[in-house]
């Protein structure tokens, strides 16, 4: 569908005008300046500060393009690019790695830093999903993976770390200021590099669009090629990041953009992408400069483009075209029942307390390993016992949340986390500190709570809308993801208070977690789980699907409407607690499945226990793992509940062949 | 609710359209459908089959015109009510994901002890029998995912023999089958219909199956009706022509004698 031109040509021209009109303008405040004299500063300012921007803004824009087009191809994947598949986030934790533990490598070549983590991003992904055939939902679901861990990572470092990498966050959101005419020529290189190469393969790329079989008949040497490719691709991606922070989605829309203006053919695409893209990015900063204020800019170049590019993904779902693999949607069950489910789930019940107990007793010293007793104990019980209960009740939510959002979705790989309605809740809670500077717990809830349903309300209004499948279903829930964690980049690059508070938030720390945070918890997971104990049975006839439940005459809609205002609720109050990315909303229903409760009670109480565990013992670890340092617990339970995704998704391709 | 009189119409449609994205997918129709009898909606792809069963299954409104079931107009009914009286099954069965034979069965109880009522004693009888009657018995503690296509169609018509209804509609249940396994669950909906008194409207791509196991043949093309009659009036190659828009020829089964139809 997307081979229709339904974008006039002419749009380009004026979009390209605009972009002009406000280059024009930049330059009409500073050239007064600027020909004042020879050696004045405002001449200085023009031609190594406004030129600089411009040019640097093109040139990234055409080449995140290009390295977009390329990974789409190569994966024959329409949402492949940069930073969906979490090469970005490498390249940014590769650099606040190497910032604090090898200062002489940044010193030397910030370009090869972010390399090296870029490529690492994309090697980890590909191997995770080279079973599945690199298929693009796997590929797009592991890209996210390691895009929200490395964030999480990147975001302890720089906690753990204080102002001292602060910087490097405003950088994450990609301002596009310019001081030297260096971060342009290091683009621009690349950039012809790249592009003669791209034409130089324009035989194999156009081959390998195809599938693999075909590609292999007419002889091309499929994984070296797609391998440089790639490679060349992650280099020019990277080299954006490093000089300039991480620019979402222009790699993304520029390419489909193409292809809707009427680009067929790759050779017409080639020219058309990196073109639109040099455009977009050149607005998006024309307009970002036209926003700023006296006391600078508002919002980084990077954060406007993903707030520019999250509806505009939103709006190609339902056009895109995309190779159809098989379907996700039947793969993971579990081919067993156990005979006793409640038997099983009392056992997990128990296992909860146990962990809960070991939590609150056994712990690191200074002197090694102890088990608390006595005076103590009750020392440390008012310390460990609050953050326990809070991760207890935060795990539990989670549980319920995935639960019901898998059963309504009829999607085993939904779920809070990768449906977007986590960092949904910080950009409510974003928006809610910006208003009220520092509100109250109850304040910050309200936000969250709001963000959540917003999130999810939209991608079933989606869902049904467009009628997506459960692959685009996810799509949906990671360009939501992308733009509510733009909205957070934003308001975290303002660099005062309330940025502290979201960047704790987002690491997932539960280190300040007090009496009444576990009294709010539990009341939570009290309230909200009972009413879905309660309508067990439309869990039960959801997942057949809207006409199946229909003919069975249950009132669809306010089913729906009750249970998803519940999930975000329950999600909106765990992420207030462990942060939005512990991935344990995801884990949790399957663990519980794999273990064999399958009717929707006992999923749900399993699931709920299972959450409850499992948070628990990343709590332990997350305290254990660096002491004397805590680790955020959200972090921890990413990585516990990260590869299981990935397991997921390789299993599903052996069960049907 | 109180059985009908068997000699009340099932459906009664009065001049019903549908419209979607602006393209008329159903022009307006009538037609009235008797119970107890075994109908087969036979067409070309798009032709409407689809539509026409969805609206007889109230998952679509029409845009125009009126359905009446059992002399009730179809909006009147409660959302528990139609489906105690009407069971529908989609195209596409989807996965039921870790789930029982037997607990997918018992679903077809909800629309008689609905979301908060006891699944009682009686509700487990009817399930036994529905598992009986579509031979599930030995099956009925596997999981759904584990069966066979043929079994898997057999487990959701059991379903909806469950939900006790007057009628069901069934929207190609076959297309996922081989020949087998086709004659077996059309022919296990011809006896259930006979032994239970029960109204079919099927989906068939096939109209040899049709001509097979109905009692009427009702054709569309082009979301209009263009012929009905008994499978020997609809096996004829001026019809098949009009139905399909190709050449067909019409030969007698060399053992039954029926007519049966082929690409000329």
């Amino acid at each position: 569908m997307v081979e229709r031109a339904s974008l006039p040509i002419g749009l380009w021209g004026a979009m390209g005008l605009l972009a002009t009109l406000l280059f024009m303008q930049q330059v009409g405040l500073q050239w007064p300046a600027a020909s004042a004299g020879p050696t004045g500063l405002g001449q200085v300012i023009f031609f190594y500060s406004v030129l600089p921007r411009a040019a640097v803004a093109l040139l990234a824009g055409a080449a995140l393009a290009l390295a977009g087009l390329l990974l789409q191809r190569i994966l024959r994947n329409p949402l492949a690019e940069p930073s969906t598949l979490g090469i970005s986030a490498g390249a940014q934790l590769a650099m606040a790695t190497a910032t604090i533990h090898a200062p002489l490598l940044m010193e030397y070549s910030p370009g090869l830093v972010a390399f090296v983590g870029g490529i690492a991003a994309v090697a980890l992904i590909l191997s995770l999903t080279w079973r599945r055939g690199l298929e693009p939902v796997s590929v797009v679901l592991a890209g996210m993976m390691v895009a929200l861990t490395a964030n999480a990572a990147s975001a302890a470092l720089i906690l753990a770390n204080g102002e001292y990498l602060f910087s490097l966050f405003i950088w994450g959101g990609g301002s596009l200021v310019q001081q030297s005419w260096y971060p342009a020529l290091t683009i621009a290189w690349r950039l012809v590099f790249g592009f003669a190469a791209a034409v130089l393969l324009l035989r194999p790329l156009a081959i390998l669009g195809l599938d693999d079989a075909s590609a292999r008949n007419l002889g091309v040497s499929l994984h070296a090629t797609r391998f440089l490719i790639i490679a060349l691709a992650v280099w020019m991606a990277t080299t954006v990041a490093a000089e300039i922070g991480i620019i979402g989605f222009v790699g993304l829309a520029a390419p489909a953009l193409a292809a809707l203006s009427g680009a067929r053919s790759l050779k017409q695409k080639l020219v058309a992408a990196p073109v639109i893209g040099a455009i977009l990015l050149w607005l998006t900063d024309g307009l970002v400069q036209l926003a700023s204020g006296p006391g600078g800019e508002r919002i980084p170049t990077g954060a406007a483009t993903a707030l520019l590019g999250g509806p505009l993904l939103l709006w190609l779902l339902p056009r895109l075209r995309m190779f159809e693999w098989p379907s996700l949607a039947a793969s993971t069950s579990s081919g067993r029942r156990v005979s006793r489910p409640w038997v099983l789930v009392i056992l997990i019940g128990i296992g909860a307390l146990v962990a809960a107990v070991v939590g609150l007793l056994v712990g690191k010293g200074p002197a090694g390993w102890s088990i608390a007793s006595g005076t103590v104990m009750t020392d440390l019980a008012q310390w460990r016992a609050p953050r326990i209960a809070v991760a207890a009740a935060a795990g539990g939510l989670l549980g319920a949340a995935g639960v019901v959002i898998q059963r309504v979705t009829s999607n085993p790989l939904a779920s809070p986390e990768v449906l977007g309605v986590g960092t949904g809740a910080g950009a409510g809670l974003a928006a809610v500190l910006l208003l009220a500077g520092m509100p109250g717990l109850a304040w910050q809830l309200t936000g969250s709570a709001i963000g959540a349903l917003a999130v999810l309300a939209a991608i079933l209004i989606l869902g049904a809308r467009g009628n997506l499948g459960p692959e685009r279903l996810l799509f949906a829930g990671i360009a939501l993801n992308a733009l509510c964690s733009a909205v957070l980049t934003a308001v975290i690059a303002l660099g005062n208070v309330q940025s502290y508070v979201l960047l704790r938030w987002l690491s997932g720390s539960t280190s300040e977690a007090g009496a009444v945070h576990a009294l709010v918890g539990f009341a939570a997971l009290l309230v909200l789980s009972t009413p879905l104990l309660v309508l067990g049975r439309w869990l039960e006839v959801l997942p057949l699907g809207d006409a199946t439940a229909r003919a069975l005459g249950l009132p669809v809609r306010a089913a729906r409407t009750t249970l998803v205002v519940i999930a975000a609720l329950a999600s909106a109050f765990a992420a207030m607690f462990v942060g939005p990315l512990s991935f344990i909303g995801l884990i949790a229903p399957h663990l519980a499945r794999l273990l064999g409760l399958g009717r929707a009670r006992q999923h749900l109480v399993g699931s709920i226990l299972l959450g409850a565990l499992l948070m628990i013992v990343s709590d332990w670890l997350s305290r254990m793992a660096a002491f004397p340092y805590q680790l955020p617990v959200g972090l921890f339970a990413s990585l516990l509940g990260g590869p299981y995704l990935i397991y997921l998704l390789g299993k599903g391709v052996q069960r049907h062949g | 609710m109180k059985p009908a009189s068997s000699d009340q119409i099932l459906y009664d449609i009065e001049s019903a359209s549908f419209i979607a994205g602006g393209r008329t997918i159903l022009e307006p129709l009538d037609l009235e459908l008797a119970p107890a009898r075994i109908y087969g909606l036979v067409g070309a792809n798009g032709s409407g089959k689809t539509t026409l069963i969805k609206l007889l299954a109230y998952q679509q409104k029409p845009a125009a015109g009126a359905i009446r079931l059992l002399g009730r107009s179809i909006d009147s009914y409660g959302d528990r009510e139609l489906a105690r009286c009407v069971a529908y099954m989609p195209q596409f069965t989807p996965p039921a994901e870790s789930m029982t034979v037997r607990e997918l069965v018992g679903l077809g109880r909800f629309p008689w002890h609905g979301t908060l009522g006891r699944f009682s004693a009686d509700d487990a009888a009817r399930v036994e029998i529905a598992l009986s009657q579509t031979d599930l018995l030995v099956l009925a503690d596997r999981l759904v995912d584990s069966l066979s296509g043929g079994e898997r169609q057999r487990a959701w018509l059991a379903m909806m023999l469950a939900q006790d209804t007057r009628c069901l509609l069934l929207d190609e249940p076959t297309s996922a089958l081989d020949i087998a396994h086709q004659v077996d669950v059309l022919a296990l909906v011809r006896d259930l219909s006979r032994e239970r008194g029960i109204g079919v409207i099927v989906v068939l791509h096939d109209v040899n199956m049709a001509a097979r196991y109905c009692d009427e043949i009702i054709a569309l093309r082009s979301g209009r009706m263009v012929a009905r009659g008994t499978p020997e009036e609809i096996l004829h190659p001026d019809m098949l022509d009009r139905i399909y828009g190709i050449a067909m020829g019409v030969t007698p089964h060399p053992v039954t004698g029926a007519p049966i139809s082929y690409v000329a």
